[in-house]
């Protein structure tokens, strides 16, 4: 499982997020080039959801195929031999609970793999969805739970694989996403750990469940103007 | 790594294997000096797609031999296979997991590999039974051959033989209806090169895998 909260925050701030976030973190920041890959099973392959079929065959006929199942192959592009994972990202936790907390928790499962995993999923019958280049920067570092938090600009290839071509799908915008490993025991303390990180964050941007976008904040432009001029002085 | 042969055993035409050879073989490890050391472990899954329509008609679109397999000397690693298209994948061992989320393929046949290893001078060997993970039918014998000094597969070859030579003469004074038989892959044609890893191991296990299951459709269109 993880937590995550995302938002989005104008490239010319970006800086001083970097600057505040170096203050809070302690740490050095790592630099991001992640080719990301999203592959989904072809129309015959995948298990048959009877309820969802049952329901879309009312509206629209039995002419359905099984809902497609969806994996992310993420190439790590800054690595000196790049590196490759595969990535599942499961449903949300759902209920009462869930709805009021301002942070989603959901299944995650990653595995590293060897290079020739897009050869595998295609063997199998998978096909390219989409794919994307993430270019930024991330900090890990542990603060009641292991966070990371990455802030790239998200780019789309105009060719296949083309990732020395890939241009901004949102120019001016970048995209900051916070997540922490948690399990079905420890969750709430996790919860509680990010949102209280993001709090920190908030005179920039406002992060919030991925899906529920906030947008940019008003009091950005004024906490990044004092942030620069402190030169991130400031400390927790 | 240390590189390593996986041999099977191939009965006799008319025969089939059974817990006896198993026996005798193990006898004939340690009757050539061999030092028995524990228990090892290996499983083989072979999948197949969870399709919407028939199987058969989808035959061309998705492979019918796709293989996870886990090897004893990386046990957090599982292997795919898919021997058709010569791909082999080296992944963590949440890979099942992710596979059993995804729900594109399910479990047709898993099999363990398990039995005793030995130690024999600079060679390591491992003898086991292969039964299905949830029976203790015997539906084949395994032998893995793992010569400790040396990692290339080249350079080894010539001392593999010549040990494979003084065990097949060991075995033979037993008189057992059948012998350990090594086919060894066109590693090249994966994508692996000379040096040992654990992808090599995978690969030999899916040929054995195809071996297995050659034997028994010959046993059972022969009873036919």
């Amino acid at each position: 499982m993880e937590c995550v909260v995302q938002g989005i925050i104008e490239t010319q701030h970006v800086e001083a997020l970097e600057i505040l976030l170096q203050g809070l973190c302690g740490v050095h920041k790592e630099r991001l080039r992640i080719h990301e890959i999203c592959l989904k099973s072809g129309p015959n392959l995948g298990e048959f959801m009877y309820v969802y079929f049952f329901l879309i065959c009312l509206k629209s006929g039995p002419n359905l195929g099984a809902v497609a199942s969806e994996v992310r192959l993420l190439c790590d592009l800054e690595q000196p031999e790049p590196t490759w994972t595969v990535r599942h990202i499961g449903g949300a936790m759902r209920g009462a609970g869930a709805e009021q907390i301002s942070v989603l928790v959901r299944t995650m499962v990653e595995s590293k793999v060897s290079k020739n995993v897009l050869r595998l999923f295609y063997a199998l019958g998978y096909k390219l969805d989409h794919e994307l280049l993430r270019v930024g920067f991330a900090f890990h570092f542990q603060r009641g739970a292991q966070i990371t938090v990455t802030v790239s600009s998200v780019n789309k290839m105009l060719k296949l694989h083309a990732t020395d071509e890939a241009v901004p799908v949102t120019p001016g915008i970048q995209m900051v996403e916070v997540t922490a490993p948690a399990s079905a025991e420890n969750y709430t303390e996790v919860v509680s750990a990010v949102s209280s990180f993001c709090e920190y964050l908030a005179p920039l941007l406002h992060l919030s469940k991925p899906g529920i976008s906030t947008g940019v904040v008003p009091t950005a432009a004024a906490a990044a103007a004092s942030l620069m001029s402190d030169g991130g002085g400031t400390t927790l | 790594m240390p590189l390593k042969w996986v041999l099977h055993w191939q009965p006799n035409a008319g025969s089939t294997v059974n817990s006896q050879i198993l026996s005798e073989v193990s006898q004939c490890v340690e009757s050539i000096n061999g030092l028995k050391q524990g228990r090892w472990k290996a499983t083989l899954t072979l999948y197949k797609p969870h399709t919407r329509v028939p199987e058969p008609s989808m035959a061309a679109e998705f492979p019918r031999d796709f293989l996870g397999v886990s090897v004893p000397e990386q046990p957090n690693k599982y292997y795919f296979i898919i021997r058709g298209q010569r791909i082999v994948l080296e992944a963590d061992s949440s890979i099942q997991t992710i596979m059993e989320k995804l729900q594109s393929y399910k479990t047709r046949i898993a099999l363990n590999f398990d039995g005793f290893q030995y130690q024999l001078g600079d060679f390591q060997l491992r003898v086991g039974k292969v039964s299905p993970t949830h029976s203790e039918n015997l539906r084949g014998i395994v032998m893995e051959v793992e010569y400790l000094p040396i990692s290339s597969m080249e350079k080894a070859r010539q001392i593999m033989g010549e040990f494979l030579e003084i065990w097949q003469e060991a075995v033979s004074k037993r008189s057992l209806p059948g012998q350990f038989m090594h086919i060894e892959p066109n590693f090249a044609e994966y994508g692996l090169a000379d040096h040992y890893t654990s992808q090599h191991t995978a690969v030999q296990y899916a040929i054995v895998m195809a071996q297995l299951i050659a034997t028994v459709q010959a046993v059972q269109s022969v009873r036919n």
